[in-house]
């Protein structure tokens, strides 16, 4: 079972400056799904974007708190 | 634990020989986990050809390769052009904007809805590949 904030503070983290929700989509706590809007993001395809993102939340993969973690992404840009 | 050489010399084998290349938890008639059956609805309404791999019989193997090649490990994987698209979200989102059409240079169907109901099984489909434990 994730601490969903920390996650979330994993990945803002990982990826300053970055608009991160995250929530839990099954109530078990182990199944997430993170919605990252992340100026980094820029140029980058969407399997990079999400290479990002599960690289910023590894640890928590790794030690099974988090069993399953959908992700989507978009680029940030803060004038759009 | 390193990748099994000739597994992963078989893989890059099937990258070079199918232009579209899912591997996937069953097969396209009897997919075995609900992921790779959304990607299989996905490619089957945009009717483009390509080769599926069960990674059923060889899980842990193929992970260690896929992550040596793509840095990878979660089925279902799409591959286009020998490139890691991506997993069912990445699938899924890129046929609605049209980008998964254009990468593979199919038509993109006039109502893109990943999870539409699939349409009967494709002529065009390749069988299933296999790769053999050796």
């Amino acid at each position: 079972m994730a601490d969903l904030a920390e996650v979330k503070g994993m990945i803002e983290e990982a990826l300053p400056g970055a608009e991160v929700e995250v929530v839990d989509e099954t109530g078990s706590g182990d199944h997430l799904r993170a919605t990252v809007r992340a100026p980094q993001f820029a140029g980058k395809s969407r399997i990079d974007q999400h290479r990002l993102v599960r690289a910023a939340v590894q640890p928590r993969m790794d030690d099974g708190s988090i069993h399953a973690l959908s992700i989507k992404t978009d680029v940030f840009d803060p004038g759009g | 634990m390193p990748a099994n050489p000739e597994l992963k010399q078989k893989v890059e084998e099937l990258l070079g020989q199918n232009q579209v290349l899912l591997f996937m938890k069953g097969t396209p008639e009897a997919p075995q986990c609900g992921f790779s059956m959304r990607v299989v609805g996905v490619l089957e309404q945009l009717g483009v050809e390509y080769g599926a791999v069960d990674v059923l019989p060889l899980l842990d193997p193929l992970r260690e390769v896929t992550g040596e090649l793509a840095d990878w490990r979660t089925f279902p994987q799409l591959y286009v052009n020998g490139h890691l698209v991506g997993g069912c979200d990445i699938v899924e989102e890129m046929f609605e904007s049209g980008e998964l059409a254009e990468m593979t240079a199919a038509e993109q169907p006039a109502r893109a809805q990943a999870g539409a109901p699939q349409t009967p099984a494709d002529p065009q489909q390749s069988p299933p590949l296999q790769i053999e434990n050796s």
